[in-house]
């Protein structure tokens, strides 16, 4: 066979104490196209990065058309021939197709000036050779996302790239949009592309990949052509742990009582009405795929986006919802990008700490500048949290602390209902153990709490009950036994999972009266 | 559909309208144009004669040029708040050479123009390698810069050639050399914006500073260039300004800043940038001074010209803010 | 000696706290002022009198309403670019008619905060850019004023005013003691009330304070009124001081007015405020302007220095925020 023009040997990568990814091989043939399988956090962005000179390896090396390569900056790789179309594009939506594809490689006269009808007529060449239908000169702010996609790939291949890496491109396209897609990756392989092409939609990966390699925890777990195998195959390389100890006992006082109730909730992101119950004192997981709409639907109940269907808090219908409006009634959110819109990140942690309640304690004239400091100290002894000082800005703590402050925050309110959008995102084990142990005994408290997680292992050993997303839809409730990560996997992946039971099983561990 | 390359007449004025960045908005600039002429018609029956007309663009070339300047810094992303301190220093510069002849004429030209790029070239460093605000920056040097001309000569000073200030009065053929002049610089930079790869830069820089970087823009450098081409322009308006008034006032920049910013949003730039161009500008400029005009000549007084401004610069905001929130 | 060096200043120094930055920031600010008046001192021994620094204060009362005001604003990431165009409403508005000087004052108080309301719909419920729209009603409210002026304020300043400006109670300059309660007003909401840390956070990070529920454009809005009702209040001082209103009273206080509050320490980028600090500014640039005086150089210097403090000094917080 014809040798690795792109290849990653004996590769590790950490950050800090973080073993991010060990001793990894990787190879990629020139028309073909493999498939990068793993859980998030398995290192999957990592080893791209890797491969295309934004991070510099802690041991091993990058080989490029079998030569050791040692890219310090992107533009290196780029050069080199490894394009990359990464999930968030930067395309830049004030400017045409034609000029976001050859920004910076415009076609020029001899005065120097941009020939415009050179940057037309290339364009367009491009884009016939990729079977794409835009207009050079359309603006891309007007385009779909996916039009901006292909934007963005074509201008990935304006320079002859040997080595295509696409990052969950279809976790925005429509099935038709998909469809294209793979066309146009077809055609390209048929002309020696190599592609890379990171997924966990398995029905894709089927469809357009020659080859796969599974990474899981930081390291291969499985790798080969992709006729050696089947769903079944892949999700045992990408999951199935060791649950051991982190994980603490079920709900020990099941019960019947719902707390929190969706109706026939519906928005622009998931398009299929959405029902679902909560029980006092259940945890209930909400798992699938990035982009299968699960922010969104929190964000819905929370009142951070707008909605139709209702939302009914111990039976009592909570219209026109807001953040302010859902804390005050009982339900507290912990958002998935905490950088984005969850930390105060230049505050102390303190502050962080009481900033949804900031009243608190103190005395109707004036809120005591060490109050706090004093409430914090609480969560600090509580949760484990390692931190010199509740004065310090809580950006300069990690990540695991920072969502253990957050989480704090969220119970000040002392909330009935918690949603938690990826709790242990960005979270060392210990802490997580720490965590786990705590949601728990807040349930059999009487709280009820929702957890969205793209970990499955997280899921599968938290959960009571686990509700999967996939597209924009709820497809399958799943209880007591039925939850595994296999199981969960197969629904959220891919359409045709064998032996699910759809007719969502809405019984409570105890059953419903 | 995807054109095809046939350059039939439809498909080159599309091209133009694409260069110019021409856009519904402009439509409604244009409506008012004609609705102020319409008003000023009837409102006096001095308005609508040539003469009247091109006083009126004459007057305001040394504010086409700023705003012209303004322009491209906002679009880049940034602004420019210097023109106060930096007019009122550049016009008492070139005054100060007291140039009678031919010769040192041209000197003063060339050190004015140098002058102006290099002090923008010092806003532009200071923001772009720095990374202080421009709004912190211009602000401070136009404030140096104040304190530096009126340091000089606190009373407008200097001189100019006499057949330079009567180059300034000229027409050509009724119609005067500064709006012609204007007219070419608005349309040169216009071309340029489309067709140099410097004019990409800047919209791509403020459109998406980071992805612009992660594209290859050399962005530090490209503010560097756009806050020295503002003080080239400034240097061209304070020139002109010489030329008009025959002396050089250390206050002659006053109230510029600020003022150069109504016409750039009004006709359509967004202030984060990115997004418009010189030809909303120019339509602003025009709209703007034809009104200031009409209302003159009705008798309105400039109090009530003030008000209407500043409910026209709220208007234009509010009808754009939508454009933004792509 | 050593001892008060090692266990307290210098780890304050060192420190990396939200709070110790603060302090260190407020404890160079001192020092610089300190220097300032030291090097005034040796040049001009008649600085030092009690008199003499009794009057800089006095000066910089007027500055010093609208500094507290405009970096509110700073805080919750806005600017305020209408605060000239306010304090010179208000003066003309104190030389109306015979009405009582409190009918004056509240008139002038509530057309700060009218102002300010509208300043606060735009930038809140409307979306404009605090800038465009500070800008907007700055030449608006001028061209009220002008058309009501028609151009010349007439009309005599009531005595109060300039008592209120120049007098003293027990020795004490009366608009230093209004400052005075003023600025321990704006500590106390801006540092020990609720509505305070909201602000502060919502600087800090608009989205998370809108999940945690503060009530984003309400915030807003009142932080305006508040900016336009220290403007009115500058306003009514600064006239009392000079004797004379025109209509352009206070022009150029709101570029200075947001140098000034850079300068101490309130980041364009928003969260940040300290009323010490931007007092202490306020102080800096008018003991500033008083050494070119003293010093006999021309008074346009001062623009010069000032200029170069404001780039000098964003340039140093920034790096700071970089370490």
């Amino acid at each position: 066979m014809s040798t690795a023009i792109l290849a990653a040997r004996n590769l590790s990568k950490s950050f800090g104490p973080n073993q991010v990814l060990s001793d990894i091989e990787f190879e990629v043939h020139p028309g073909t196209a493999v498939a990068l399988c793993g859980e998030n956090g398995a290192g999957k962005s990592t080893l791209i990065k890797l491969m295309t000179g934004v991070y510099q390896p802690s041991s091993g090396h990058i080989e490029f058309c079998e030569k050791t390569v040692n890219w310090r900056t992107p533009s290196e790789g780029i050069r080199a021939g490894v394009a990359v179309v990464h999930q968030e594009f930067s395309t830049l939506s004030a400017l045409s197709v034609a000029e976001n594809i050859f920004l910076e490689a415009l076609p020029r006269n001899w005065l120097g000036l941009i020939d415009r009808k050179k940057l037309r007529e290339n364009t367009l060449a491009l884009l016939t050779s990729l079977e794409i239908q835009l207009d050079p000169d359309q603006i891309v702010g007007e385009l779909s996302v996916a039009q901006a996609q292909m934007v963005e790939i074509a201008k990935a291949l304006r320079t002859s790239a040997k080595v295509l890496i696409l990052d969950e491109p279809s976790a925005v396209l429509s099935q038709q949009e998909t469809a294209h897609l793979f066309k146009i990756i077809n055609s390209l392989r048929s002309k020696g592309l190599a592609v890379v092409y990171v997924s966990h939609r398995l029905d894709e990966i089927f469809e357009i990949c020659t080859d796969i390699a599974v990474i899981k925890d930081g390291v291969v777990t499985s790798a080969g052509a992709i006729k050696e195998y089947d769903h079944q195959k892949i999700i045992s390389a990408m999951v199935g742990r060791e649950l051991g100890d982190i994980f603490p006992d079920k709900a020990k006082y099941p019960t019947d009582e719902v707390v929190l109730e969706l109706k026939q909730l519906r928005n622009s992101s998931f398009d299929h009405a959405i029902d679902l119950t909560l029980g006092r004192g259940e945890i209930l997981g909400i798992a699938g795929l990035v982009g299968s709409g699960r922010t969104e639907l929190a964000q819905s109940i929370y009142g951070a986006k707008a909605a139709s269907g209702k939302v009914f808090l111990e039976g009592v219908e909570l219209a026109k919802r807001t953040p302010s409006k859902c804390l005050a009634a009982g339900i507290a959110m912990l958002t998935e990008g905490r950088k984005t819109d969850g930390l105060f990140g230049n505050s102390s942690v303190a502050h962080n700490y009481i900033s949804s309640t900031i009243c608190k304690g103190a005395n109707s004239l004036s809120i005591a500048p060490e109050l706090a400091a004093k409430r914090s100290a609480k969560v600090v002894a509580q949760f484990n949290v390692v931190v010199d000082d509740l004065g310090l800005p809580i950006s300069h703590l990690s990540g695991g602390n920072q969502q253990k402050i957050l989480l704090g925050r969220l119970l000040e309110n002392q909330p009935k209902v918690l949603i938690l959008d990826e709790p242990t995102r960005g979270v060392d084990v210990g802490a997580k153990a720490e965590i786990y142990r705590h949601l728990r005994e807040l349930a059999d408290q009487g709280l009820s709490i929702l957890v969205i997680s793209s970990e499955l292992i997280e899921v599968v050993g938290l959960c009571d009950r686990v509700c999967v997303m996939r597209d924009g839809e709820m497809v399958a409730t799943l209880a007591a036994d039925q939850i595994s990560e296999d199981r969960i996997m197969s629904i959220a992946a891919s359409e045709d999972a064998p032996q699910v039971d759809e007719t969502a099983v809405l019984q409570l561990a105890g059953g419903i009266a | 559909m995807i054109n095809t390359n046939q350059q039939s007449s439809s498909a080159w004025l599309g091209n133009l309208a694409r260069a110019v960045r021409f856009e519904t908005m402009h439509w409604v600039i244009i409506g008012l144009i004609f609705a102020v002429f319409a008003l000023g018609s009837f409102g006096s029956e001095r308005f609508a004669t040539l003469t009247n007309i091109f006083n009126v663009q004459d007057q305001l070339v040394a504010l086409a040029i700023i705003a012209l300047a303004q322009t491209l810094v906002i679009l880049s992303g940034g602004i420019d708040l210097s023109f106060a301190g930096l007019l009122g220093l550049l016009c008492v510069f070139f005054a100060g050479f007291n140039a009678q002849d031919g010769e040192t004429l041209a000197l003063a030209f060339a050190a004015t123009l140098a002058l102006g790029a290099f002090l923008g070239a010092i806003n532009g460093a200071i923001t772009a390698f720095i990374g202080v605000h421009p709004f912190i920056v211009t602000l401070g040097t136009s404030t140096i810069l104040t304190g530096l001309a009126l340091l000089h000569s606190s009373q407008p000073g200097g001189s100019v050639a006499l057949f330079f200030e009567d180059v300034a009065y000229a027409r050509l053929g009724g119609v005067p050399y500064g709006f012609i002049f204007v007219v070419l610089l608005y349309i040169f930079t216009a071309f340029m914006l489309w067709r140099s790869n410097f004019g990409i830069r800047l919209y791509a820089i403020g459109n998406n500073e980071a992805a612009a970087k992660v594209s290859g823009v050399p962005v530090k450098q490209t503010k560097v260039l756009v806050y020295m081409l503002s003080g080239l322009l400034a240097s061209l308006a304070a020139i002109y300004m010489v030329g008009r008034f025959g002396v050089g006032d250390p206050r002659a920049g006053v109230g510029f800043d600020l003022r150069s910013i109504t016409p750039v949003i009004v006709g359509g730039t967004l202030l984060a940038g990115g997004f418009g161009g010189v030809l909303g500008t120019a339509l602003a400029v025009i709209l703007l001074s034809l009104l200031a005009n009409a209302l003159n000549l009705m008798n309105v007084s400039s109090f009530y010209q003030w008000i209407i401004e500043g409910v026209i610069i709220i208007c234009a905001v509010s009808v754009l803010v939508g454009r933004s929130k792509k | 000696m050593k001892a008060l060096l090692n266990n307290s200043l210098l780890p304050m120094m060192r420190t990396q706290t939200v709070a110790g930055s603060q302090r260190r920031e407020l404890i160079l600010l001192s020092l610089f002022l300190v220097l300032i008046w030291g090097v005034t001192a040796m040049l001009s021994p008649r600085f030092l009198s009690i008199d003499n620094l009794t009057d800089i204060l006095v000066q910089a009362a007027p500055l010093g309403f609208v500094v507290l005001g405009q970096m509110l604003v700073i805080v919750v990431r806005g600017l305020d670019l209408s605060v000239a165009s306010i304090m010179a409403t208000a003066a003309v508005l104190s030389i109306g008619a015979n009405d009582s000087t409190i009918s004056i004052v509240l008139l002038a108080l509530a057309v700060g905060a009218i102002v300010g309301g509208v300043n606060g719909y735009l930038v809140a419920y409307r979306g404009v850019t605090p800038f465009l729209a500070t800008l907007a009603t700055m030449i608006v409210l001028q061209g009220i004023r002008f058309a009501y002026t028609k151009g010349a304020p007439g009309g005599s300043l009531p005595e109060t005013f300039r008592w209120m400006a120049t007098g003293s109670i027990g020795g004490i300059p009366v608009s230093l003691i209004v400052l005075a309660v003023v600025a321990v007003g704006i500590y106390w909401l801006l540092m020990r009330t609720k509505f305070g840390y909201q602000l502060r956070l919502f600087g800090d990070n608009p989205q998370s304070a809108y999940m945690t529920g503060a009530p984003v454009r309400k915030i807003q809005v009142i932080v305006f009124v508040l900016s336009g009702v220290l403007a009115a209040l500058a306003g009514l001082f600064l006239v009392g001081y000079v004797g004379i209103v025109d209509n352009w009273t206070g022009q150029g206080y709101e570029l200075d007015s947001i140098a000034a509050a850079v300068i101490g320490g309130a980041a364009l980028r928003g969260g940040k405020g300290s009323v010490a600090g931007v007092l202490l500014a306020t102080l800096i640039l008018v003991s500033l302007f008083n050494i070119v005086v003293i010093l006999g150089l021309s008074v346009e210097f001062q623009l010069v220095i000032k200029g170069l403090l404001i780039v000098l000094a964003a340039a140093v917080y920034l790096s700071k925020s970089r370490d």
